[in-house]
């Protein structure tokens, strides 16, 4: 891959003596990669990337590109130490953070972040392209929190906007994904998510994570059974309705849909009143990939 | 027999504009029967995950769809009314199914389309590629028939102005929400009357602001409709598909 005048990262991943190896791994500011050895356990081939930003955050105007390549057979896993924290915006600067990633045959990609949070007046751009093929694996979690929610700092940024795309074979596009939240005069942010402060996407691909896809479609569903109801009969008719107001806001609201060609990957949905509650859901639900990845996903992070 | 020749010359005056209103009132008119009504646009699922607890909820509720209808689906509708040939329709409805990732919406939108399409290939005859289209690609797995992109198709064919095609796309959403809600006994049929007239200034300024866009710029505003939506086929008991 072409290093560019405006490229903040790239990292690639390739089989040496048949274990996955990063045998590329170039950084600079406001980027900063660590590539720790003992993430996982030694039985495991993965090798782990941990992406950080200096100052601990990005800065209005930030423009960070990263671009990654995992080769046939070798698996990655890219995570944080932290929540990303999007400053405010300086003269409607907005900050942006550009991921190309290229994951080939037998390949498994983990991207497993901790969310990012935009604070007041913040203006924030993501784009993440995967380019794949029949045989790769991709595992993406792009989520965000409201802000500084406990301190009463609830959607309060200016815009935000995330947008993943993954394309099979070079250019066929099978996923493409773009979340828009910004202030309006039409809907307010805070009002759009009425209680919940927490968004989440997660992204499984491949035959790697079939079992995978398949096992969390029957728990969400579960678990979501439980919370619907068709409301009472007397809905609107009686002001002070008890029955009705008794009925709680869910905690946590997720739902799994399939994608793509044969239904190769499925994405969940999730929203919900606290970061805990996600970091409980992630760690709950992708707990299995530690056979792929050598370390269970967001063991170490939230509380 | 005399009569019959004055007739045929005052036919002959009536230009194609006026006819194109009896057509665009017939393509937005309810009784067209293209099953819009098994849908609730998340509607359903939203009261039964208690976001909807009250009547005067609902406002808001229509007010967010439209909003995001405006969003996902308008940058197909213009694009299409623009460029309303079979090539340009088979390659932005296959970029809308990549798009509709919630599984849901997917579906309701690919059932609507081809209603839409199998009505429009029987009714507007005076243009052939709704019969074409469905002759070529029925059964291929190659297209999806996806509802917004036929509906700008088939505006472009029949000579829709872009802003009218994007206007008539939100109001028919606004009136299938609107008509479910009755259906699920949230507000009756007059006070729904009601809020389709207070909420016609709003939604117009949602054609404005999301109009004439490219399909690039195609996104979602409202993530936790877009998840409750997605829990439609979770639910016990439902009256609608979606």
């Amino acid at each position: 891959m072409a290093e560019t005048e405006t490229t903040s990262g790239i990292v690639t991943v390739e089989k040496v003596r048949g274990r996955s190896t990063i045998t590329r791994c170039f950084f600079r500011y406001p980027l900063k990669l660590i590539l720790p050895k003992k993430v996982g356990s030694s039985q495991v081939d993965a090798v782990w990337i941990y992406a950080l930003s200096y100052g601990g955050g990005i800065v209005s105007g930030d423009q960070i590109s990263c671009k990654i390549s995992v080769g046939d057979g070798c698996t990655a896993s890219v995570t944080t130490q932290a929540s990303t924290k999007v400053y405010k915006s300086v003269d409607s600067k907005c900050s942006e953070q550009v991921l190309e990633a290229i994951i080939g045959n037998e390949a498994f990609l983990a991207l497993i972040p901790d969310p990012v949070t935009c604070f007041s007046t913040a203006r924030y751009n993501q784009k993440q392209n995967f380019r794949i093929v029949s045989g790769s694996n991709l595992v993406v979690v792009d989520w965000i929190t409201s802000g500084r929610y406990q301190s009463g700092e609830k959607w309060d940024f200016t815009s935000y906007k995330s947008t993943n795309c993954i394309y099979l074979d070079n250019d066929r596009p099978i996923f493409i994904d773009s979340v828009l939240l910004e202030r309006s005069f039409i809907c307010d942010i805070a009002e759009r998510m009425q209680y919940y402060q927490v968004i989440a996407m997660v992204i499984l691909l491949g035959p790697k994570l079939k079992n995978l896809q398949n096992q969390i479609k029957e728990e969400v569903k579960k678990m979501m059974s439980v919370k619907l109801r068709p409301p009472t009969t007397n809905f609107g008719r009686h002001a002070k309705s008890e029955a009705q107001h008794d009925r709680l806001v869910p905690d946590l609201i997720a739902s799994c849909s399939t994608f793509g060609p044969q239904g190769v990957g499925s994405v969940i949905r999730v929203t919900a009143t606290t970061t805990e509650a996600v970091y409980a859901f992630l760690r709950t639900h992708l707990s299995s990939l530690e056979v792929f990845l050598g370390a269970p996903p967001y063991c170490q992070s939230g509380s | 027999m005399d009569h019959s020749t004055s007739k045929s010359c005052t036919n002959a005056n009536h230009d194609d504009k006026s006819l194109l209103h009896w057509t665009q009132w017939q393509l937005l008119d309810s009784v067209l029967p293209t099953g819009g009504f098994a849908h609730s646009y998340g509607l359903e699922s939203a009261l039964q995950s208690n976001l909807i607890k009250q009547p005067e909820d609902l406002k808001p509720f229509i007010i967010q769809v439209l909003d995001n209808t405006g969003s996902l689906f308008l940058p197909f509708v213009h694009t299409l009314n623009k460029s309303p040939d079979t090539e340009t329709w088979a390659r932005l409805d296959n970029l809308l199914e990549a798009t509709l990732t919630n599984e849901v919406a997917r579906k309701a939108s690919a059932t609507q389309g081809s209603a839409l399409l199998r009505i429009a290939a029987s009714v507007f005859r005076e243009i052939t590629e709704p019969k074409l289209i469905r002759e070529r690609f029925i059964g291929s797995g190659l297209v999806f028939f996806h509802h917004a992109c036929v509906f700008g198709l088939l505006t472009g064919l029949l000579g829709f102005d872009g802003r009218m095609a994007q206007r008539a796309y939100i109001f028919m959403t606004m009136r299938d929400v609107l008509s479910a809600a009755t259906r699920l006994n949230v507000v009756g049929p007059i006070a729904a009357s009601v809020l389709q007239h207070e909420i016609a200034s709003e939604a117009e300024e949602i054609v404005e602001k999301w109009r004439d866009r490219d399909v690039e710029d195609a996104c979602q505003t409202n993530p936790l409709l877009d998840t409750v939506q997605g829990c439609h086929a979770y639910l016990f008991s439902r009256l609608f598909c979606s």
